[in-house]
């Protein structure tokens, strides 16, 4: 039978390839974003299979509302990445410290 | 048995195709495995009958975000192979971190799995909200009880959307956009002249 | 666990739409295979154009102005996922949901309008 222990680790594995692809793709900035994508949806999988198994529904609402935010982020973090990208004709993250002192 | 079974496909491609996420050399590639792993964890999430989050994950994240993504990687004209120029020497960076982040995880779940939680339905079974399905008891809840959350989120939304407008629209002044209201009213007198001109003479408009 | 008994419309939905898909991509390739000669020559398989080879990069580059569409998009999108269970559960929520509601879409109205106004539904 399923538990939640099987849940959670599934969304721990995931949440643990979302950080490692951010560690291993540190020049991408595409890459980074879809990790992070990942990791929301490591935590969402956590707040689902929670909120099934203690029979609460506000884990449902909230995995909603962390779809909204992901939404967002990914919108915006994009736009960003177009600008950089129209300025500098690269998306290398490593030359983001120009505005270092 | 066919929920086991299921259970395992989906988190068995699910991890598959985050791994493919993070490991592939083409970012194009990348954005069709996170497709893949976006409907498994809906089918993950459909066996536990969160039947409307899953939907939600197919349309929102499938039909939209990826969709985004694909934009993005497609519009932009990047030297990739430059890209991964430190994938390997970043490489033991995070082998390490993600190790460390595992046995956390393994130590917090070997807690867990000695008996200081107590989870209530050991079967799963979301129990539904007042005998209703699970999107109308989603809907209850959503639009009493976290009212003022749904509409920090509609904020959040409208701050998304004015800001990807500040962000990446121009103004373009080298084409000639149609201007309906102006069309409409131009007048029939203010857009012909009658003239007669004498034989042998040109118009001057 | 849910009963899945009630998703085997869908599975059988999804078999049919695979199964016709790809009917669609490999029965032409079959019958070509099979009807047609196939007898490649090197004139044959060097590539039909003007003078230089026909092999690039497949990723042409899109415009950025699809981004805004796409950003646009995923807003209302989001939007409209979340009338859905405002639609069911009207009868148990009242006036205070429908409130919310109305609420909600005149933010996002303002949203669209400012993106007509400021021209990024424009093409040209």
């Amino acid at each position: 039978m399923i538990g939640i222990e099987h849940y959670v680790v599934v969304s721990s594995i995931l949440f643990v390839l979302g950080v490692l692809g951010i560690f291993l793709n540190r020049k991408n900035v595409i890459v980074i974003l879809m990790a992070i994508e990942l990791i929301l949806l490591a935590v969402n999988i956590n707040l689902v299979a929670f909120s099934a198994f203690l029979n609460d529904l506000t884990g449902q609402i909230f995995a909603m509302f962390v779809l909204t935010v992901a939404a967002g982020e990914a919108a915006i973090g994009l736009a960003i990445l177009v600008i950089y990208f129209r300025d500098r004709g690269s998306i290398a993250v490593d030359d983001v410290n120009r505005m270092k002192g | 048995m066919i929920q086991v079974l299921a259970f395992y496909l989906f988190a068995t491609l699910v991890i598959a195709s985050a791994v493919f996420v993070i490991m592939s050399r083409n970012p194009v590639h990348s954005v069709l495995w996170l497709i893949v792993a976006f409907f498994n964890a809906a089918g993950l999430m459909v066996l536990v009958g969160a039947e409307f989050i899953a939907m939600l994950l197919v349309i929102v994240y499938v039909g939209a975000v990826a969709v985004l993504f694909l934009f993005v990687v497609m519009m932009l004209d990047i030297d990739f192979a430059e890209l991964r120029a430190g994938f390997i020497r970043n490489f033991p960076l995070g082998i390490a971190i993600a190790l460390v982040l595992v046995a956390e995880l393994v130590l917090g779940i070997g807690a867990e799995r000695a008996g200081a939680l107590k989870l209530g339905t050991p079967d799963g079974t979301a129990a539904p909200l007042m005998d209703r399905s699970n999107i109308e008891a989603i809907g209850a809840l959503l639009y009493s009880r976290y009212l003022f959350l749904f509409e920090s989120a509609g904020i959040i939304l409208l701050v998304a959307m004015i800001g990807a407008i500040v962000l990446t629209h121009r103004e373009r002044s080298d084409t000639r956009r149609q201007n309906i209201s102006k069309q409409v009213k131009r007048r029939p007198d203010e857009a012909t002249i009658n003239v007669k001109p004498e034989v042998g003479k040109g118009v001057q408009l | 666990m849910v009963d899945l008994s009630q998703y085997l419309p869908i599975l059988i939905f999804l078999a049919i739409a695979q199964g016709l898909s790809a009917a669609f991509v490999f029965l032409p390739i079959g019958v070509a295979y099979l009807t047609g000669a196939h007898k490649p020559d090197a004139e044959k398989l060097s590539e039909y154009e003007c003078g230089f080879p026909a092999f690039e990069d497949p990723r042409s580059q899109f415009d950025v102005r699809f981004y805004l569409v796409a950003i646009l998009f995923i807003i209302f999108d989001l939007e409209a996922a979340f009338l859905f269970p405002w639609a069911v559960s009207l009868d148990v929520t009242g006036w205070p949901g429908w409130i919310t509601m109305m609420i909600f879409l005149a933010e996002l109205v303002i949203g669209f309008a400012y993106a007509w106004k400021k021209g990024a539904l424009e093409w040209e």
